[in-house]
């Protein structure tokens, strides 16, 4: 007997103007069909927009349909004598996790529900130390969730729904403002669930690596069910999938290519285990001699000047206070007029604190900084022009848009620069156009924009002040994949065409690795690691200590390396890695 | 910048004024006020201030931290304390150019900041050792009378307590949205009172934009997880008398007797 099981399900959201009269009309679910059995493990994918969310409200019973059924455990949701008890069989956990967390302390929020549903004193509690205990968070259990972090919020918010002891757990983009050992977390929790209490799981995600997993897989796009079965069959149609932009796996990718270009390779790889057992199988060359990996040589750019320097910084937050910390732990470093960086840490690890620094929004405790040449702390040097010359885009950048259109958002930067209103609309035009907003969005009002394009709007509101330096916290933070490689594609376009110097923060290796010339890795608040992406992934062993993971590809060339192979183990990307594996096997 | 302010003024410490319900303690505050209001003698008020004095011994919290409320008043202690002093009619004492000093006047201006001082002292007593949940869970099941009369004692106090929650997470944002402003080329600290309130605009905007999304998914949440008002609602920590809490009140009880029997007699 299924547990969810949806039939021919509708769902339109209808827009009405102050008379109540509909001005438009959305399909949000067009006819879906979909059945899950109880303890199975379930993902759903798509991109934002592609109705997976508004799916996923239909089995907590937070919206109803427009037409067709959907059953949760045989109760129709659109029957309000279930509403309760639908909640209560099916919980569900969001993407935000600030924005669900309703006490402020840890085991109160978790008893909310069991409080809502009327639980008696004695049995909340008991529920309440089993719900943290399974998500491992018993230790926090007084604490106040101000002070945790992104994926230990997401594990208190999944014990809140698991105090209500349900049968199916609906997670929404649980992960998806989270970094990768919060996302870790969260997903090794929500397994444990399905495998030890036989909870059903069904886990929203644009990532694909997460659902690799699972049970049973559905693609949605535009409303509708597009792909659907296990996750083998799904990841067998490379082409199809990236024809609609989702992502695939690394490894499975880079199996894909070798498969295209002739090697013999089962139809669907999944692991880094499958590839580098099946790459064994076709007799690779073996390195002739014990190679080491040669040094690639310093590159020629002693002559380009050095545009910040930072000098023996350290930064303390609430200094000679209880709650001292130190941030930036004497950090030396020189950035050069030009350069693409990349500057990869965990949360915690000072890279915001760190870049925060750099156009003077922050002062060091100690140390020095100079801009070009400059030393910014000096009482004649002009703090308020070095923001414009070193821009600095938040991350979330949308949230600080304000204004009335965006085009005003634009111009506000230039405004405080003190240009005359011509220069102001020249270069917010400019701007705009840089980041490819279609022309007819100028005027609309920023909070009309999708996602990604308030993100461009933002993006623009900073390049509109020309910096010399410009500097972006996570740009791509809770973006699909597709809306991912636009920004990082476009970032990288406007490298090209600026020629200016670009610094990326970023916690993701895979999306870096592919854009910029230099990486530095930020650990308790040092640089731990600086040089070019081959260089840093060629101690990915470490990296990994640090709650860091190399691309995929840099695993499995390593690993083939290990066992003797004649493959380049510095590849970062699955185009270079291609090469040297077909390489080796001719 | 922003991240420095500490709200709510919980101090936390290990002491009996710590650990009592907090009715009990809404109750005292109450009784306390009443009483400094009506102490008209100098033996009343001796009462009201020596128990206040014990109360502060048993409170565990440095005194330093209860003055620290006084600060924010100082001025208009002084004034009203001027104001009583040379404008109240009566039997002239002192004089000098335009200004008098009257008996009454004199009186007035002594008892009314004092009575002043002690009323911020002893109501912060009670911020000092309860925390603000604690706080809202007494006022919620001490005025749960009031529902009888359709206010919505529940629902406010459930407001309160979200309230308090994301305060902090507020203003984190604002911190943020400032910063990026900043970056942006904003100045939030130079200009006149009119120029400085129209740059606030671009902080101000996008924060009630959050508040409004964060109130939303919020919403979502709750329902999500069952709730539906107050009706039917278990609590994990219910509020509940022990000991200590009846031992308390008969202290209370006995303060009560004891000023009032003063009152009468002197």
């Amino acid at each position: 007997m299924a547990i969810i099981r949806s039939k021919e399900l509708v769902h339109e959201y209808i827009r009405r103007d102050e008379e109540g009269n509909v001005e438009s009309i959305q399909l949000a679910l067009d006819h879906v069909n979909l059945n899950v059995e109880p303890g199975q493990f379930i993902s759903i994918l798509g991109h934002n927009g592609s109705g997976k969310s508004t799916f996923a409200k239909h089995i907590n019973a937070l919206l109803t349909p427009s037409e067709g059924t959907i059953w949760v455990d045989e109760m129709n949701t659109s029957d309000d004598e279930y509403t309760f008890a639908v909640r209560q069989t099916a919980g569900m956990v969001f993407q935000n996790p600030d924005n669900q967390i309703i006490a402020s302390v840890v085991e109160e929020d978790v008893a909310f529900g069991p409080e809502n549903i009327g639980v008696p004193t004695e049995q909340i509690v008991e529920r309440v130390d089993k719900s943290l205990k399974m998500v491992g968070m018993t230790k926090y259990k007084a604490h106040s969730p101000n002070k945790l972090s992104g994926g230990q919020k997401q594990r208190v918010a999944i014990a809140g729904v698991m105090a209500m002891e349900p049968k199916c757990i609906i997670l929404d983009e649980p992960t998806a403002m989270l970094d990768p050992d919060g996302r870790a977390d969260v997903l090794r929790a929500v397994h444990t669930l399905n495998r030890e209490k036989g909870i059903t799981v069904i886990l929203i995600t644009h990532y694909m690596e997460e659902v690799v997993d699972s049970d049973y897989v559905y693609v949605m796009e535009k409303g509708k069910v597009f792909m659907e079965g296990k996750p083998r069959e799904i990841f067998k149609d490379v082409e199809l999938l990236k024809e609609h932009s989702l992502d695939v796996p690394q490894v499975t990718l880079l199996a894909h290519e070798l498969r295209k270009a002739g090697l013999d390779l089962p139809e669907c790889v999944l692991t880094r285990k499958e590839l580098v057992d099946a790459l064994t199988q076709l007799g690779m060359k073996k390195a002739a001699a014990a190679q080491t990996t040669e040094k690639p040589a310093a590159e020629a750019d002693v002559d380009k000047k050095n545009v910040l320097i930072l000098d023996h910084v350290s930064y303390k937050y609430s200094p000679n206070t209880a709650y001292e910390v130190k941030a930036l732990d004497d950090v030396n470093l020189s950035i050069k007029e030009g350069e693409f960086i990349g500057i990869i840490g965990h949360t915690g690890s000072g890279k915001s604190t760190l870049v925060q620094h750099l156009n003077g929004l922050e002062k060091a405790t100690e140390g020095t900084i100079y801009y070009n040449g400059q030393d910014i702390y000096d009482k004649d040097f002009d703090i308020r022009d070095l923001r414009t010359q070193v821009g600095m885009v938040f991350q979330y950048p949308e949230h600080q848009l304000f204004e009335t259109t965006v085009f005003k958002d634009v111009q506000y930067g230039p405004k405080n620069q003190g240009l005359d209103e011509k220069e102001q609309i020249k270069r917010a035009y400019e701007a705009l156009g840089l980041v490819k907003l279609p022309e007819e969005l100028y005027l609309a009002s920023p909070f009309e924009l999708s996602g990604g394009q308030k993100r461009r709007a933002a993006i623009a509101g900073v390049i509109a002040m020309k910096p010399a330096v410009l500097i972006l916290d996570e740009p791509t933070a809770g973006l699909d994949p597709k809306g991912r490689d636009d920004i990082l594609g476009l970032i990288s376009d406007m490298h090209e065409k600026r020629k200016d110097t670009v610094i990326l923060v970023s916690h993701s290796m895979e999306d870096v690795a592919n854009y910029v010339d230099r990486i530095i890795v930020m650990d308790a608040g040092r640089p731990a690691f600086d040089g070019t992406p081959k260089e840093v992934f060629a101690h990915y062993k470490e990296l990994e200590k640090m709650g860091l993971a190399a691309p995929q590809v840099t695993y499995v060339m390593n690993d083939l390396k290990e066992m003797g192979y004649d493959v380049d183990a510095s590849a970062t990307t699955v185009s270079e890695a291609t090469e040297s594996i077909l390489k080796a096997c001719k | 910048m922003l991240r420095e302010i500490t709200l709510g003024q919980y101090y936390p410490a290990e002491s009996v004024l710590h650990s009592l319900d907090p009715r009990v303690k809404l109750f005292s505050t109450l009784v306390f006020i009443i009483t400094l209001f009506s102490a008209d003698n100098a033996v009343l008020f001796a009462i009201v201030l020596l128990s206040m004095i014990g109360i502060i011994r048993l409170s565990h919290v440095p005194f330093s931290f209860m003055v620290k409320g006084l600060k924010a008043i100082v001025v208009l202690l002084i004034i009203a304390g001027l104001f009583n002093l040379f404008l109240t009619p009566g039997k002239t004492l002192v004089s000098f150019w335009i200004l008098s000093i009257s008996d009454v006047g004199l009186k007035n201006a002594v008892l009314m900041t004092s009575r002043m001082i002690l009323l911020i002292v002893g109501t912060s007593i009670m911020t000092l050792t309860t925390t603000p949940n604690q706080l809202t869970d007494g006022l919620e099941k001490s005025l749960g009378f009031m529902k009888k009369f359709n206010v919505p004692v529940h629902e406010i106090s459930m407001m309160m307590s979200i309230a308090l929650r994301f305060i902090p997470i507020l203003i984190e944002e604002t911190d943020k949205i400032m910063k990026a402003q900043m970056a942006r080329g904003a100045d939030f600290e130079s200009g006149g009172l009119i120029t400085k309130a129209k740059n606030m605009v671009p902080l101000l905007v996008p924060l009630f934009v959050s508040a409004f999304r964060r109130a939303n998914d919020l919403s979502l949440a709750m329902e999500a997880r069952c709730y539906n008002g107050g009706e039917g609602r278990t609590k994990m920590h219910p509020l509940k008398y022990n000991s200590l809490d009846q031992r308390a009140y008969i202290c209370v009880a006995l303060y009560i007797i004891l000023f009032f029997a003063v009152k009468v007699i002197l």
